[in-house]
C-alpha cells in the first residue's frame, strides 16, 4: 500500500513539472504596438558588439524590441536551416556565417532578395568594397555584409628583438615571408621558437595560391597549388614550422601557441586583434608586444591582396515582420552599425578611414605606423567564394589537404586526386 | 579454507597487476581533466603534459558560474534526467514485461521492429522528427526532450534480455495461485530486476545527462538550455577555453559519479536474496 | 468458446504492457524513422518541395567515392572492435566478480571512460599516441623501432587507432552489463559443477558462458549496431581523416544531409547501414534461438 502510494505521489510530481513547462514560445507577452525581431546568432557570451547594436537600436526605436538566439558556433549553419526548415516564422534576422551556409539558405528559398528593399530605402551598396557583388546570385542579393576580416600577419615584436632581426614588413613576397621564417628559427626543445605557423585550417595553407587572381579554389584544376604546398612542406620538415599532424592531433589552438612566445610570425584572420587584445590584458598571455603587417603577396600582385571572409545579414522568407526585420538590418549593416562594431574592435564591412582610425586608436593595438597601414587592404579573394556545390567542395579540399600536409600522400598524387574528385562534383 | 598454492600467488599477482594497470589506463583521462582544469587555456595542450599545474588557477573553478548560466544548466539537466529515467524504467520494465513472459500475437516481429530502430543513426530522421514535435508546438520545451528520450527502444532490449533470465516456472506457479500479470510483475519481476534495473538506471542517466545534440536543436531559449550545450559555449568559432571547459566537466561528473556508486551495491545483489526458493 | 475469450483477454492484458512504452516510441520516434525511410525515395533539402526519386538515389551510391570509402571503413572497423571489445568486457567481469580486495574501486574506475566527457578522453589519448612527442612512440623509439606508427595522422594506422580507443572506451560500459548478468547466475549451478570436480576453465565453459548467453546476445547487438553508428568517436579522434581513412558511414550521412542538404541521398545511405545491420542481428538472433 505505501510503495504503490509513493508511486502516484512521485508521478504526481513528474506530470505536475512537466506541464509546468506547457507555455510555448510565441508567448513572448508584448504590449501592444511592440514588435519583437528575433536574431539568430552565435557565442553570445564572447562576442562584444551585439548588445551596443541592440541598444542604439532600441534607443531610436521604442517600439522594437531584438531577442537574441544563440544557435553556437560550431554548427550554426546547419542548426540554423534545421530551425528555418518547413516554414518557420519564428526567427525574423538571420546572421550568415559562411558561403556555403548561405548558399544552401538560397537554394532552399529561405532568405528573403532583399533587392526591392535595398531600391526603395536607399541602400549604398559601394560601401561594402564589391563585396555584395561576390555574394549575388543571378543578381539577386540575399545578405548584406556587416563586418568584414581578411588575413594578415601578426608578428611577435620582443621574440625578432630579441634576436636582433628587423621586423617584417608591409610588402612582403611569399619568399620573403619564407626567408624570414627560416632566420627566425632557432633553438630546440621547449624553448624552440618556431619562424611561423600554419593553423591546421586548409585555409592557412591552401588559400595562398589564389591570391594572385588567376585561379580560384573551385575550378577544378589544382595544379596551381603545387608551388606553395612544397613551400610549406619543405618549412615542415626543416623544423621552420610545427608539424601538422601533431597540431592536429592535439588539437592545439593557433592562439596558445602565439601567446607562449613560441613563433615569431604567423598568418592568421583579423579577428584574432580583438581575442589578442583582451587576453594581453587579462594578463593570460606570455607575449605583451606585437604588430601587424599585410599579407604576403606573389609576384608582381600589389602588396595588401589578401584572404577575406564576410559575415552578413538577412531576413527570413517566412518572417512575418519582414519590413522591421529589414529596418533593423539596414541600421547594423550602415555607417552607424560600423561604427559600433568598430568601437569593440572588431573590423566591420565599411571599412572607412573613420573606421579605420577607430579601430587603430583602440587600448592595445600597437603604435607603430605599419601595423595600422597593415589594416588597410588592396583586394580580398572570399575564402570561399559563392558557388553551387561549395560545401561539397569544401569536403573533398579538406580530406586531400589533411593527406597532403600528414605526408600520407605525395603533393603531386593529392593534386591529382584534387582534380579528379572535384571535377566529378562539378560534372554531377 | 582453501591453502593458496604457490601457482595461486603468483596468478592472483599477475591479476592485481593487470587490473591495477587497466585501472590507471581508464583514469589517465579523469586525471587529465583535473589537471587541465587548473590551467590557463593556452597551458592545456603543451607538451609534455604537466600533470600538477604550478600555478593551479582555481578561479576557473568560479569563473564557470558567472561565464555562462551553468547554475540554470545544471538544474535544468538534473531536472530532465530524472523524468526521462523514470519514465524508462517504468514503461521499458512494463513492455519487457509482455516480450519476455507473456505470449501475444506478432511479438518476435514487433521485437525485431524495436531493435531494428536503434540502427537507424539520428541524424538521418533529425530533420523529420524535429519538424514533427514542432508542429506540436513543442519546440523550445523541456517536454521535447522528455518525449525523445524516455521511450526508447534500447530500455526494452535490456530489460527483456534480464527477464528472460528468470525462470518461467516463477511466474506460472504465481499465474496458479491467481495472481494478475500486473500483480506478477510488480511484486515478482520488478524486485528481482533490481540489478538491470539499476543498470539501465545508470545507463539512462549518463545517456540524458550527457545528452548534446537533442538540447542544441530543442532548445534554443538559454533558461532552458542544459550543461552539454554549456559547455560547448566555452568554444566559440575563435577560442576554445579548455581550462573553463575541463572545470565545468569536472563539475558535471560529480552527480554521475555519485549515481553510481550509490547504485553499485545493487550489481552485487544475487538471485539468492531475492527470495528464489523452488 | 471460453479459452478464446480468456486467450483474447490475454492479449489485452500484453498490449496494455505494451502500450506505455509504444505509444511514446510510435509517435516520436518510429513515425520519423519511416519518413526517413521514404525519404531515401525522394529527393529534398529540407525547404524546397519534396520530388520523387525513385531509386536514383540508391544508383548515385554506385559512383560515389565518399559512400564507398565509408562503407568500406565501417566494416572493418566493427569487425575490429566487436570481438575485442566482447573478449576484454568479459574477462573483465569475470575477474571482477572473484572475490578481489577493492573490487568495488576497480569497477568503478572501470566506468570512467564512459562516463568522463569524450572531449577530454580523446585529447588525453590522442595526446598519450601523438606521432612525435607523445609517450608511445617515445617508448617504441627508445626500444629500437625506427619507424613508428603515425597513429591518428597516418593513413594506415588511424583505423587501428580509433578501434584501440573505441575498445578501451566501451569494455568498461559492457563489463557492467556482464556484471549484471553474472549476479544472475544461481550459485547452485556453481556448487553442482564444483561437486563434479571441474576445473576453472571447464567452469567458466559450461556453467558461465551459456548462463550468460542472453546477455552476451544483447551485448553483441547493442555493440555491432554502436559500431555500425559510430560518430563522435571518430570525430574527436580522426576527423574522418587522414584523407578518407576513417570516414565512417554516419559521417558521410552527416556530410550529405547537412553540408550538401542533400536529405533523399542521406536516408538512401542509412538504408544501407540499416540493410547491414539488420542483416547482421537477424544472424545473432537465429543463432541464439537456436542456442536456446
Amino acid at each position: 500500500m505505501k510503495k504503490a502510494l509513493t508511486i502516484i505521489l512521485v508521478l504526481c510530481l513528474v506530470f505536475s513539472s512537466v506541464f509546468a513547462q506547457g507555455t510555448k514560445e510565441e508567448a513572448a507577452t508584448t504590449a501592444v504596438g511592440t514588435t519583437t525581431l528575433k536574431w539568430a546568432l552565435w557565442d553570445i557570451a564572447s562576442t562584444t558588439y551585439y548588445e551596443p547594436l541592440i541598444k542604439a537600436y532600441e534607443a531610436k526605436n521604442p517600439n522594437v524590441k531584438i531577442e537574441m538566439l544563440d544557435l553556437g558556433s560550431a554548427d550554426f549553419m546547419t542548426m540554423l536551416r534545421t530551425q528555418l526548415s518547413g516554414g518557420d516564422s519564428s526567427i525574423d534576422v538571420v546572421t550568415i556565417k559562411d558561403i556555403p551556409g548561405y548558399n544552401n539558405l538560397v537554394k532552399g528559398n529561405l532568405l528573403m532578395n532583399l533587392n526591392d528593399k535595398i531600391k526603395s530605402e536607399n541602400v549604398d551598396l559601394s560601401l561594402y568594397g564589391g563585396t555584395t557583388d561576390q555574394i549575388s546570385v543571378d543578381s539577386k542579393l540575399y545578405g548584406i555584409p556587416f563586418r568584414s576580416d581578411f588575413w594578415v600577419v601578426f608578428y611577435n615584436k620582443d621574440v625578432f628583438d630579441k634576436a636582433g632581426v628587423a621586423y617584417p614588413d608591409n610588402d612582403m613576397t611569399f619568399a620573403e615571408y619564407d626567408a624570414l621564417a627560416r632566420k627566425m628559427t632557432s633553438g630546440t626543445g621547449a624553448g624552440k621558437v618556431y619562424g611561423a605557423h600554419y593553423h591546421t585550417w586548409r585555409s592557412a595553407v591552401q588559400l595562398f595560391g589564389i591570391l594572385d587572381g588567376k585561379n580560384t579554389i573551385v575550378d577544378g584544376t589544382y595544379n596551381f597549388l603545387k608551388p606553395y604546398y612544397e613551400m610549406i612542406l619543405s618549412q615542415q620538415k626543416d623544423g621552420i614550422v610545427q608539424n601538422y599532424a601533431t597540431l592536429r592531433t592535439s588539437s592545439t589552438h593557433y592562439s596558445g601557441v602565439f601567446y607562449n612566445n613560441s613563433v615569431a610570425m604567423m598568418n592568421m584572420g583579423s579577428w584574432f586583434i580583438a581575442t589578442l587584445i583582451n587576453q594581453i590584458d587579462q594578463g593570460k598571455t606570455e607575449v605583451k608586444n606585437w604588430g601587424l603587417v599585410k599579407y604576403p603577396h606573389a609576384e608582381g600582385v600589389p602588396a595588401g591582396t589578401t584572404l577575406g571572409t564576410i559575415t552578413s545579414l538577412g531576413v527570413s522568407n517566412a518572417s512575418k515582420k519582414k519590413d522591421a526585420a529589414f529596418d533593423f538590418v539596414k541600421f547594423v549593416t550602415g555607417p552607424e552599425g560600423a561604427q559600433i562594431i568598430a568601437k569593440t574592435g572588431t573590423i566591420p564591412s565599411i571599412k572607412d578611414a573613420e573606421v579605420v582610425k577607430i579601430i587603430a586608436s583602440k587600448p592595445g593595438f600597437p603604435a607603430d605606423q605599419n601595423s595600422k597601414d597593415a589594416l588597410q587592404v588592396a583586394k580580398t579573394y572570399l575564402e570561399m567564394p559563392l558557388h553551387e556545390r561549395a560545401g561539397e567542395i569544401e569536403v573533398v579540399l579538406n580530406q586531400v589537404h589533411d593527406e597532403i600536409m600528414t605526408n600520407n600522400i605525395s603533393v603531386d598524387a593529392g593534386l591529382a586526386k584534387l582534380n579528379e574528385q572535384v571535377q566529378k562534383i562539378l560534372a554531377k | 579454507m582453501q591453502v593458496h598454492s604457490n601457482k595461486q600467488k603468483v596468478t592472483m599477482a599477475l591479476l592485481y597487476t593487470l587490473l591495477v594497470l587497466c585501472s590507471l589506463a581508464m583514469l589517465v583521462p579523469f586525471i587529465w581533466m583535473l589537471s587541465s582544469s587548473l590551467k590557463l587555456d593556452k597551458d592545456v595542450f603543451t607538451f609534455p603534459i604537466e600533470w600538477i599545474p604550478s600555478n593551479p588557477r582555481w578561479i576557473n573553478y568560479a569563473e564557470i558560474w558567472t561565464t555562462i548560466p551553468l547554475g540554470q544548466f545544471l538544474k535544468n539537466t538534473v531536472k530532465l534526467t530524472l523524468i526521462v529515467t523514470f519514465l524508462q524504467l517504468l514503461t521499458s520494465s512494463f513492455a519487457a514485461y509482455a516480450f519476455a513472459k507473456l505470449q501475444f500475437k506478432g511479438r518476435d516481429f514487433l521485437f525485431l521492429g524495436y531493435i531494428a530502430t536503434i540502427a537507424m543513426p539520428w541524424q538521418v530522421y533529425m530533420v523529420p522528427q524535429f519538424m514533427m514535435i514542432r508542429s506540436f508546438g513543442l519546440n523550445n520545451t523541456h517536454l521535447a526532450i522528455i518525449c525523445l528520450q524516455a521511450f526508447s527502444a534500447f530500455g526494452v532490449f535490456l530489460m527483456k534480455q534480464f527477464y528472460m533470465s528468470v525462470p518461467d516456472e516463477l511466474c506460472e506457479a504465481a499465474r496458479i495461485d491467481g495472481m494478475s500479470e500486473y500483480r506478477i510483475w510488480a511484486q515478482i519481476m520488478l524486485p528481482l530486476s533490481k540489478p538491470a534495473l539499476s543498470t539501465l538506471t545508470i545507463f539512462t542517466f549518463v545517456n540524458t545527462w550527457n545528452d548534446f545534440l537533442g538540447p542544441l536543436l530543442y532548445l534554443t531559449r538559454m533558461e532552458l538550455k542544459t550543461i552539454q550545450i554549456g559547455l560547448r559555449m566555452f568554444i566559440s568559432q575563435y577560442s576554445s577555453e579548455y581550462g573553463l571547459i575541463m572545470a565545468a566537466s569536472v563539475v558535471a561528473l560529480i552527480p554521475v559519479v555519485i549515481v553510481f556508486l550509490t547504485l553499485q551495491k545493487f550489481f552485487v545483489q544475487g538471485v539468492a536474496t531475492a527470495g528464489l526458493k523452488g | 468458446m471460453a479459452s478464446k475469450k480468456a486467450n483474447f483477454k490475454k492479449q489485452l492484458v500484453a498490449y496494455s504492457f505494451l502500450a506505455p512504452n509504444f505509444i511514446g516510441f510510435a509517435i516520436f520516434t518510429l513515425v520519423p524513422i519511416v519518413f526517413a525511410v521514404v525519404l531515401a525515395f525522394l529527393r529534398w533539402d529540407g525547404a524546397n518541395p519534396i520530388e520523387w526519386a525513385g531509386l536514383s538515389n540508391f544508383t548515385e551510391l554506385f559512383d560515389d567515392d565518399q559512400f564507398k570509402a565509408a562503407l568500406k571503413n565501417t566494416i572493418v572497423y566493427t569487425a575490429g572492435t566487436v570481438p575485442f571489445t566482447l573478449l576484454a568486457s568479459l574477462f573483465l567481469a569475470v575477474i571482477l566478480n572473484q572475490g578481489i580486495k577493492a573490487r568495488n574501486f576497480f569497477r568503478t574506475v572501470s566506468f570512467f571512460p564512459y562516463i568522463a566527457s569524450l572531449v577530454a578522453v580523446a585529447a588525453v589519448w590522442n595526446m598519450i599516441f601523438n606521432p612525435s612527442k607523445g609517450p608511445v612512440n617515445m617508448l617504441l623509439y627508445s626500444l629500437g623501432f625506427e619507424n613508428v606508427p603515425g597513429w591518428a595522422a597516418d593513413k594506415d594506422w588511424a583505423m587501428i587507432t580509433i578501434i584501440l580507443f573505441s575498445v578501451w572506451k566501451y569494455m568498461g560500459y559492457y563489463m557492467i552489463i556482464y556484471l549484471a548478468g553474472l549476479q544472475g547466475i544461481n550459485p547452485e549451478l556453481y556448487e553442482a559443477a564444483n561437486l563434479d570436480g571441474t576445473n576453472t576453465w571447464q567452469r567458466f565453459r559450461y556453467v558461465t558462458v551459456p548462463q550468460l548467453s542472453a546477455t552476451t546476445f544483447f551485448i553483441l547487438v547493442m555493440l555491432t549496431i554502436q559500431c555500425f553508428k559510430v560518430y563522435d568517436i571518430v570525430y574527436m579522434v580522426t576527423q574522418a581523416g587522414p584523407g578518407t581513412a576513417t570516414l565512417v558511414l554516419v559521417y558521410d550521412i552527416y556530410n550529405k544531409a547537412f553540408v550538401s542538404w542533400n536529405l533523399g541521398s542521406a536516408s538512401a545511405v542509412a538504408m544501407v547501414l540499416f540493410a547491414l545491420v539488420l542483416a547482421v542481428t537477424l544472424i545473432q538472433f537465429r543463432a541464439e534461438k537456436r542456442i536456446r
